[in-house]
């Protein structure tokens, strides 16, 4: 079905408005997060030579610039510190409620994650989340002579555990 | 190295939809900004034109406005810090005259968001954050701040109350501020019996999406005595940066690149924030305005409320703060808002601030923040 306004997006893959990241090993040179993730293990790198382990992975050791890095498990369970209930003006793409969390991991680590499968006045601050991994729509990828290939790719959120 | 000063400053209507093309609302701002100076736009000698690109259909506005206005062949380049573009203009254009590379910059801040749905621009909004890691859980400005309110209500006991009591100030001075979006006086009960957006923040909490642009002409010494009565001196200027992740903060009780700005910007002029007269804020939320006077040193961490409940931040009290309804009223065209706030200040330390003028006000303040804290600029002037 032709888009309104602007027919020529009928079919096509408008990049630069996908919701989630390009997890291809094409676009990016973290895509093992990704595959580790699809096997439910929520991970990021440590750097062999000095032992920092950066979240968000990285390719090159922010510390000491060694590209020896190697994959390692963070945990999969954490705290809820800070949460909000987004209930109206939710982007495009999302539902309401929108549950957005400041998490502790543990081990030194806090990240912000979005809380799933929970209802409104259903979080409490001190809660108990655990990783929860779900499917995205694929991202198409050019290849040669124009043929269009799609590459799954699964996002992570947070979940209260029951 | 000569002074630098504000010679203009304009400000179009912000409004939910301004019914006119970018180049046309700029104009608005550039006339105002132009209106009581001995000079034309053949004297300014470059632009630099400030927005957030993601709102944009317009890909390098910045050639496009200057064609507009008539500046071409003049030089003209796009800076951008979300919310706070403008008042990063204003750096760089104090820095191109300090420079000696011009004598007469105009700083050109612009926002156009009624072109899209409120949906679409807050997906948009979002893709200010880290868009690997944080923007595909859908988190934007209203949550990130609404995190920093629990935040500060779980350390120091601030309550909804509190925050209510930032709108009832603003919307008491919007109304009387012909620029303004939102015009109508509030009680506390209207605030907090308003819709809940994201908890703790409601519907009154938050500021809305506008339209608008802001024109700030800046001179040399020299060329500044020479084309105004009214010189306003650029005496403090601080910048700083946080995480774009909010993993990151060290914590969400305050926002450390308002902090360290303000740090930089009193050790430039010489002052200290009880030196200051007036100020104007980065209130996109009510909360955001509470952290400002924390940030800024006008109360101690922990005690914001405190001036809110004393009203020290009226026309009247120890520190006035967004005496022109600040974001809240005004609304918040991103790249169009710290032209604004420097407007405001501008025109108080001229003694022009005929809605609500603070007496003899001499130092002037203004705290400009992009995103969830992750751009600080705080601007000190002087008369």
């Amino acid at each position: 079905m032709p888009v309104p306004g602007v027919p020529i997006l009928e079919g096509l893959y408008p990049s630069t408005l996908d919701l989630y990241p390009f997890e291809a090993k094409e676009f990016n040179r973290i895509h093992q997060f990704y595959e580790n993730l699809r096997q439910k293990r929520f991970t990021t790198t440590k750097c062999k030579k000095c032992g920092n382990v950066p979240f968000p992975p990285r390719v090159v050791c922010p510390q000491c610039n060694s590209e020896d890095l190697e994959w390692v498990d963070l945990p999969t369970q954490g705290k809820v510190l800070r949460f909000t209930e987004e209930v109206a003006g939710v982007p495009l793409g999302f539902e309401s409620p929108l549950i957005h969390a400041l998490i502790d991991l543990g081990v030194g680590r806090k990240l912000i994650s979005r809380v799933i499968n929970c209802k409104e006045g259903q979080l409490k601050e001190g809660d108990t989340v655990k990783l929860a991994v779900y499917d995205v729509p694929p991202m198409i990828i050019e290849k040669r002579g124009g043929v269009m290939e799609e590459a799954p790719r699964v996002f992570f959120a947070f979940e209260p555990v029951k | 190295m000569e002074d630098v000063a504000i010679v203009g400053a304009g400000q179009s209507v912000f409004a939910r939809s301004c019914g006119e093309s970018i180049r046309e609302l700029c104009f608005e701002a550039y006339k105002e900004a132009l209106e009581g100076l001995d000079i034309t736009g053949n004297d300014i000698d470059a632009s630099v034109v400030c927005s957030a690109p993601e709102y944009d259909k317009q890909r390098s506005p910045s050639g496009l406005i200057s064609e507009y206005l008539e500046l071409t062949p003049k030089p003209t380049f796009y800076v951008e810090t979300v919310c706070s573009s403008s008042s990063t203009g204003l750096r760089v254009a104090w820095s191109l005259i300090k420079a000696g590379l011009h004598k007469t910059v105009a700083v050109i801040g612009f926002q156009k968001m009624s072109e899209l749905s409120s949906r679409d621009a807050a997906e948009r909004m979002g893709r200010g954050g880290d868009i690997i890691w944080e923007s595909p859980f859908g988190i934007t400005m209203p949550a990130g701040y609404a995190m920093y309110a629990r935040a500060h209500m779980a350390r120091y006991g601030t309550t909804e109350e509190h925050l209510a009591k930032v709108r009832v100030k603003n919307s008491h001075y919007g109304v009387a501020n012909p620029k303004a979006n939102y015009r109508k006086e509030l009680s506390l009960e209207d605030i907090l019996n308003s819709e809940m957006i994201t908890s703790p923040l409601k519907k009154f909490d938050c500021c809305a999406n506008a339209d608008g642009s802001s024109c700030i002409i800046l001179a040399g010494g020299d060329v500044a005595k020479s084309i105004t009565k009214k010189p306003i001196w650029v005496v403090g200027l601080g910048a700083a940066t946080d995480t774009m992740s909010m993993a990151g903060r060290k914590s969400l009780t305050g926002l450390q690149c308002a902090q360290e700005a303000a740090k930089q910007a009193y050790e430039m002029a010489g002052v200290k924030p009880q030196d200051i007269d007036v100020a104007e804020v980065h209130d996109c939320f009510t909360v955001s305005e509470l952290l400002a006077y924390e940030d800024l040193g006008f109360a101690k961490p922990g005690e914001g409320a405190g001036l809110l409940e004393d009203k020290e931040t009226y026309v009247e009290g120890k520190i006035p703060v967004n005496v022109d309804g600040g974001l809240l009223s005004k609304g918040h065209p991103i790249g169009a808002t710290g032209g604004s706030q420097i407007r405001t200040i501008v025109r108080q330390l001229r003694g022009e601030a005929t809605e609500a003028q603070v007496k003899d006000a001499e130092i002037g303040l203004v705290h400009n923040i992009g995103g969830v804290g992750q751009y600080g600029n705080v601007t000190i002037l002087r008369r």
